[in-house]
């Protein structure tokens, strides 16, 4: 019977739509969650954890830094290499602000996939304010989940990792990521 | 002895003498040197420790699971980046001490996040990246099973009604009166005992009248 068809069809239809939206919708959804997202940006699983603890020896010097021995002031824990183009532009920002936060705040250098000459050489050249680090192996960078460089942590007085910031410092960012490792307080 | 040979003598001895405390002095100052210990991320190792041959196979197995992160395509069995290759040494350790695969994948996972794992452990909204394909399959599968079997149908009773309103040679009309005529019509025109064709007498047996 032909009248019984066309009541058929929309019905039909009406299924076909249904069933492609519950398939794109959620995709159209997660695209527009995430438009605005850096797709570089991974969120470290270390925030809120204590740091791994390591010791690592001075660039140019016998002398080892214990990270555990820096407890009691909020430490910036900034990784970064030679070789690295953005590292030349943060350097003199860290310094500088090594200097004026200098015995509220302990700024330290670690320099991965690096040789160590060409770090003196670079801190003879640049200066420094702050003790930097060789982490000859890279198993320092790896414990904190370093991707590249320069990324810098952010501990508060407890050896607690409060944020990282992935990218140069700036004058600014480095107050704000101070406020939350506390060293305002 | 020439002047030249006790030049030389003395160039050695001098030499050693700067020489003996640097190298007594090195290995100190490496075991002052401490990565973050492994122990602290993951526990005790939990199976034998290994070397040579197996050693080299579980680390190339384990490294080949772990996705290199600044080339993010490739495992760190495969990257040659310097970060993938700290990071295979650093699964060799592991796994030379004794650590498990899972043991070893713990610890990038808690530095790194689940995004290092090349493929995502089955547990909570993974089960859908694991699941899905699959789920899907059936799905796909019944529903081609069942526009098929539709289909299959729509066309078997479409042929069999079709069919049904086809005359054939003994059709009849409904109409009783009509049907008579229509038989004795056969008769005179074809030949036909009582109007049915000879097909028919076959194969029913009988003379429909």
């Amino acid at each position: 019977m032909p009248h019984r068809r066309v009541v058929e069809r929309p019905s039909l239809n009406r299924k076909v739509l249904i069933a492609g939206l519950v398939v794109v919708v959620p995709f159209i959804v997660l695209l527009v969650m995430n438009l605005g997202r850096d797709p570089r940006k991974v969120d470290s699983p270390l925030i809120g954890k204590q740091a791994p603890p390591f010791s690592l020896r001075q660039v140019g010097t016998p002398a080892v830094v214990d990270l555990a021995a820096l407890r009691g002031k909020p430490v910036v824990l900034n990784f970064w290499a030679t070789w690295c183009v953005p590292c030349y532009a943060e350097h003199p920002v860290l310094v500088a602000a090594g200097r004026q936060y200098e015995g509220k705040v302990q700024f330290v250098g670690v320099v991965f996939d690096d040789q160590e000459d060409k770090i003196a050489q670079f801190l003879r050249e640049n200066g420094t304010s702050y003790p930097t680090l060789f982490d000859e192996s890279g198993k320092t960078a790896i414990a904190f989940g370093v991707y590249g460089v320069p990324e810098t942590f952010f501990i508060d007085a407890n050896g607690k990792i409060v944020d990282k910031y992935v990218g140069p410092l700036d004058p600014a960012t480095i107050e704000a990521k101070l406020r939350l490792a506390g060293a305002f307080r | 002895m020439t002047s030249r040979s006790l030049f030389a003598r003395l160039l050695v001895g001098a030499l050693l003498l700067f020489a003996l405390p640097l190298a007594a002095q090195a290995p100190a100052r490496s075991d002052e040197v401490k990565a973050p210990d492994p122990k602290w991320i993951v526990g005790e190792p939990a199976g034998p420790p290994l070397t040579g041959v197996e050693l080299e196979k579980e680390t190339a197995r384990v490294a080949s699971l772990l996705r290199c992160p600044v080339c993010q395509g490739l495992s760190v069995n495969d990257s040659p980046a310097t970060m993938a290759q700290n990071m295979k040494r650093q699964v060799r350790d592991l796994v030379a001490k004794g650590y498990s695969e899972e043991q070893a994948l713990i610890y990038f996972e808690k530095a790194y996040g689940e995004f290092v794992r090349l493929e995502p452990p089955m547990r909570g909204v993974n089960w859908l990246v694991w699941g899905a394909p699959v789920a899907l399959l059936v799905i796909g599968g019944v529903f081609v099973v069942f526009v098929v079997k539709r289909m299959q149908r729509a066309t078997k009773e479409s042929s069999e009604s079709a069919q049904r309103a086809l005359p054939g040679r003994d059709t009849l009309p409904d109409d009783e009166h009509l049907a008579h005529y229509v038989l004795r019509t056969r008769e005179l025109a074809y030949g036909w005992p009582g109007g049915v064709s000879p097909d028919s007498r076959e194969t029913s047996g009988e003379v429909a009248r």
